[in-house]
């Protein structure tokens, strides 16, 4: 018995490792290629590791200081928009999960159905929107718009609906009001959820492209994905120089996932059950 | 949790207080710490930080807005170089340059037009202005600028932008979509002349059967259907003498024998290995040419400042020839004239502006153009004649034999880019790569003509041919 | 558990919606209301539009590519999603068999391709699905295969797609069922040991239908991600071979690119929003038929 659950453990172990491995792959990649001279990013035989170690492509992004003013711009940008949308769709996804009122089958259907809405059916009449709301050009334009997500509050509804209702009952028959029980029991237990959330507004807000291209012209408030994107073009793409900056760019959010690895390992207990 | 409850609540005040500042910092950005970087930046915003000191310039400076699609380094550096000459050289106009990338542009530009917020000044490719004319998208040029200056356009050149009689945009450059590309010293090694490239068809692809060797493809052309669509265009008139549809738009064109030995030349070329199944990068980009990874490649003329920049090691042994033809003859155009323009908005408020700055940029000294062509290494030419002349007296222009190849040999057969909308182009496309992955040749076509009679009544395309 | 008596609190929860349901209006919905009036237009920006009824949207459903397209997205997602998910839920597992200290590392590590866009992780993946030096090919050959067209074949394009989107989703999607693995009481194990239940029997019922919330989740939002994809597709195959990947979102791009007016794009996006409504309604109804909102 003993002995058996050994060698599913490193069965297991291997496994894990395994896939850990293949799926750093393609980013150790990127990585080395940034070291690589544009020539050199794609040589016949394979070759990892480049022949000649060129510092070059690393030293130009650094250097440039439309690389750390974008990536602190976008960096703040990124996380307002994610403390902004775990308030807003939280609230929400409260209110659906337990709240019972007048027309909440509809309003709940209409916040949903903006899920299935193509982006691009809107891409021009939203632009329009914003253009006559005076927001081009501005921070507001690139937070605004997509803070109120029907997809997150979804979520965050899945996991409040495990939260047994024992726990507010006892609150609610001591007098607490809605608001105090959504501020004192769901919100604080929603943490772990709060990660995930966060994590995936942090990362939407940080890897868009388009929609920045399109609202802002003005260079102070240049976001990195626009930074990185003057690398490409149809005739010739910079591999070496696209390879280093999405490197160098993904440093800060490797960070922050360190960060908040401990509260993800620690347990995601969304019910508080034991 | 208590502990964690405070952690949380502290960091939600400090985002939303962070929030306020940002939205307050940005909404009225310019006025605040961005100043000092504005000057390596794409163009100068409209309140430069010498605004403040400097009180005698005059308040009545107008901005005009120019966008300008990305493509190589140099000519983005040129555009910028340029536009600062020209805010410098006088006080009445300020142009603010935006360079957008492509895989936004399209977004960028139509979502733009759509909310009345266009730029003054765009580029523009040749095939884009009759349709954009026609739309009231482009406003005429012949009031916006000094009239005499399209006498000096050569005259197919002038015809590109020609609507109904009047000019809509202002060529900076053209460039032939389809040169051959060859490596001299495998040419030799394989037992071939490097003084005598293929001119036929056939002999490019018994060339390219002998230069085909392991780690080598013996020659390597457009093999998908979006990059077929256009740089198959030149061979189309090269082997049927016409595009796949009759000129008055009336109905498909291509059940005939040039077109189906147009699909027998590519089918052959992939069937038989001499191109790589897959391609190792798009038709445009030319740098597995430079990486030695083909013995052969057809691409634009743009590819040579591709070799002269980055691989400038492997020059000795390229050789530069004419896109062979189907028959060996020369004289048959193997090309269309690709390039960019200028035109102005046809909402533009300030259209006098922006056709002074063209006039300026692409119409003025010839000094200013020469030094484009100089950056691109002279893989791009000249659609005025007084800026050929000023460059046969410059001893790099002149002395440079692939420049003058092009010019001579390809360029003056080379053919227009058709002016009907992108679906014909990729329903023919379509065609020829089904053709390359084992579809019948007739068959092919027989669909092709289909699609296109197909798209014709559905956007009731007869008899709106602008040219 | 039984309520007691439906207790109403419109205000409360009224103001509490009121973030959500503002922005959504303004940023959402009236775009897409908006958007639904100019489709039935020749919308021109420069000249008088025109009205034309249907005609766009008659054009856009007599247009084979963009039958094909949908398809094509179903297929898409057919590949991604499933796979996704199962590996997904294994590697849960896995992660939390294991011991902290390396289930730390092995998180993090499936966590960061995340972080890539999907622009860069497309370029990566071309460079891997090179023809001549590409990793998939060295692979393939050691194996004594000749070099395969990953990306040209029309057999193997769109599954050569589908990988980077399996990456790029694999670790949030991990994260997310760990959550909810770790979200199921431990008690329950418990007493299903107690009466001798094997690891299977615990896996059919008590993990699975424990999950149902958050696969619901991560099906509804997975379909929705995955058929609308468009940059794998635009920077990896441009759409082929022979429109073999054209999503449907590539579809409406090409559209928007290349046509002269815009109502075609627009008319077939609000055509994709009927497909994906539907189906998604369809998950809802059989996944959540008894945990219905009001009932």
């Amino acid at each position: 018995m003993k002995l058996k659950e050994q060698t599913v453990k490193t069965i297991m172990y291997a496994i894990g490792i395994l896939i850990a491995v293949a799926a750093l792959f393609p980013l150790a990649w990127m990585m080395i290629a940034g070291f690589k001279a544009k020539t050199e990013v794609l040589t016949t035989p394979f070759r990892f590791f480049p022949e000649k170690w060129l510092f070059s492509n690393y030293a130009s992004i650094l250097s440039d200081p439309m690389f750390l003013k974008s990536m602190g711009v976008t960096f703040s940008g990124a996380v307002v928009f994610a403390a902004l949308s775990l308030i807003i769709n939280s609230m929400a996804a409260y209110v659906f999960a337990r709240l019972e009122f007048r027309f909440k089958r509809m309003l709940w259907v209409f916040v949903i159905c903006t899920m299935f809405i193509p982006g691009m059916a809107i891409l021009l009449t939203s632009f329009i929107v914003v253009t006559e709301m005076g927001m081009l050009d501005t921070m507001a334009v690139l937070v605004l718009p997509g803070v109120a997500s029907a997809g997150h509050m979804f979520f965050i509804r899945q996991f409040y609906l495990n939260i047994p209702m024992a726990l507010e009952e006892a609150a609610l028959i001591d007098g607490a009001n809605r608001w105090k029980i959504f501020a004192s029991i769901f919100f604080p237990m929603s943490y772990p959820v709060f990660v995930i959330v966060g994590i995936g507004s942090y990362l939407g807000f940080w890897n868009s492209f388009v929609w920045p291209t399109m609202t802002i012209t003005n260079p102070d408030l240049f976001q990195i994905m626009q930074f990185l994107n003057t690398f490409r073009s149809e005739r010739a793409t910079e591999m070496g120089l696209l390879m280093a900056g999405s490197t160098l760019a993904a440093i800060p959010t490797v960070i922050l996932f360190l960060i908040f690895q401990k509260y993800i390992i620690k347990g995601i207990k969304i019910s508080g059950l034991k | 949790m208590q502990a964690y409850r405070g952690k949380v609540l502290t960091g939600i005040l400090a985002a939303v207080l962070m929030f306020t500042l940002v939205l307050s910092g940005c909404g009225n950005s310019g006025t605040n710490e961005g100043n000092t970087g504005n000057t390596g930046n794409q163009g100068s915003t409209n309140e430069p930080a010498n605004d403040g000191n400097a009180g005698e310039k005059p308040a009545e400076k107008v901005t005009i807005e120019f966008w300008a699609n990305k493509f190589e380094d140099t000519t983005d550096a040129w555009f910028k170089k340029w536009t600062d000459e020209f805010n410098k050289s006088q006080d009445q106009v300020q142009v603010k340059l935006t360079i957008v990338p492509g895989d936004a542009w399209a977004q960028k530009l139509k979502a733009a037009q759509a909310a009345g917020k266009a730029p003054d000044i765009m580029t523009m490719s040749y095939s884009g202005i009759a349709p954009a004319a026609k739309t009231g998208q482009i406003k005429p040029l012949n009031d916006l600028m000094d009239p005499t200056v399209f006498d000096d356009l050569y005259d197919n050149v002038k015809e590109f932008v020609t609507v109904d009689g009047q000019f809509y945009a202002y060529p900076k450059l053209v460039e032939p979509s389809a040169v051959l590309y060859y490596r001299k010293d495998l040419f030799e090694a394989a037992g071939l002349d490097p003084a005598k490239p293929p001119v036929t068809w056939a002999e490019f692809i018994e060339y390219g059967k002998k230069l085909t060797q392991k780690g080598i493809f013996g020659a390597s052309i457009a093999q998908t259907a979006p990059d077929l669509g256009w740089s198959s265009w030149g061979l189309q008139h090269n082997a049927a003498g016409h595009l796949p549809i009759t000129d008055d738009w009336s109905k498909a064109d291509v059940m005939n024998d040039g077109y189906k030995q147009l699909l027998t030349f590519y089918k052959t070329l992939y069937q038989d290995g001499i191109m790589p199944k897959q391609q190792l990068s798009a038709y445009a980009d030319a740098a597995p040419f430079g990486q030695g990874k083909l013995a052969m490649t057809v691409s634009g003329s743009w590819a040579m400042g591709l070799f002269r920049n980055d691989y400038k090691n492997m020059l000795d042994k390229i050789g530069v020839a004419p896109m062979p033809s189907i028959d060996g003859d020369q004289t048959k155009p193997t090309s269309t004239l690709g390039g960019w323009t200028l035109v102005v908005d046809g909402k533009s408020k300030q259209p006098e502006a922006a056709g002074q700055y063209i006039q300026y940029l692409l119409a003025g000294d010839p000094a200013i153009m020469i030094d484009f062509f100089k950056t691109s290494q002279f893989s791009k030419f000249s659609p005025r004649k007084s800026v050929d002349d000023a460059m046969n007296q410059d001893e790099a222009a002149s002395a440079d034999e692939w420049r003058k190849l092009i010019a001579e040999k390809v360029i003056p057969y080379a053919k227009a880019e058709p002016a009907y909308p992108w679906d014909v182009s990729i329903a023919f496309a379509t065609a020829i790569e089904s053709a390359m992955k084992g579809e019948d040749v007739t068959k092919a076509l027989e669909k092709a003509e289909k699609t296109i009679n197909d798209y014709i009544a559905k956007s009731k395309l007869a008899g709106t041919n602008p040219q | 558990m039984k309520k007691n008596k439906t207790r109403f609190d419109n205000v409360t929860a009224y103001t509490m919606l009121i973030p959500i349901v503002v922005p959504l209006t303004i940023f959402v919905v009236i775009p897409f209301v908006y958007a639904l009036y100019v489709s039935f237009y020749d919308w021109s920006f420069y000249q008088e539009s025109q009205f034309v009824g249907w005609r766009n949207f008659i054009n856009v459903l007599n247009d084979p590519l963009f039958m094909k397209a949908i398809v094509t997205g179903l297929k898409f997602a057919l590949f991604v999603v499933p796979a996704q998910m199962i590996l997904a839920f294994l590697f849960a597992h896995v992660i939390r068999s294991m011991g902290t200290r390396l289930s730390g590392f092995v998180k993090t590590s499936i966590y960061i391709p995340t972080i890539i866009s999907g622009i860069v992780a497309s370029v990566i993946f071309v460079f891997i699905f090179d023809y001549n030096a590409g990793l998939a090919n060295v692979l393939v050959n050691m194996f004594g295969v000749e070099n395969q067209a990953w990306l040209a074949d029309v057999k193997t394009a769109l599954p050569s797609i589908a990988l980077p989107a399996i990456w790029l989703g694999f670790g949030i999607t991990t994260l997310i069922m760990l959550a909810g693995l770790l979200d199921i009481p431990e008690s329950y194990y418990e007493a299903a040991d107690l009466e001798g239940a094997g690891s299977w029997t615990k896996m059919i019922h008590i993990t699975i239908p424990l999950l149902k919330n958050v696969v619901l989740f991560l099906l509804i939002t997975g379909f929705t991600g995955a058929i609308q994809q468009f940059e794998l597709p635009l920077v990896m195959t441009g759409g082929g071979p022979l429109d073999e990947t054209t999503t449907p979102n590539l579809y409406i791009f090409n559209h928007f690119r290349n046509d002269v007016l815009v109502g075609h794009s627009i008319a077939s996006a609000l055509l994709l929003f009927l497909v994906l409504g539907s189906i998604s309604a369809i998950i809802f109804k059989v996944l959540n038929s008894e945990k219905a909102v009001d009932g």
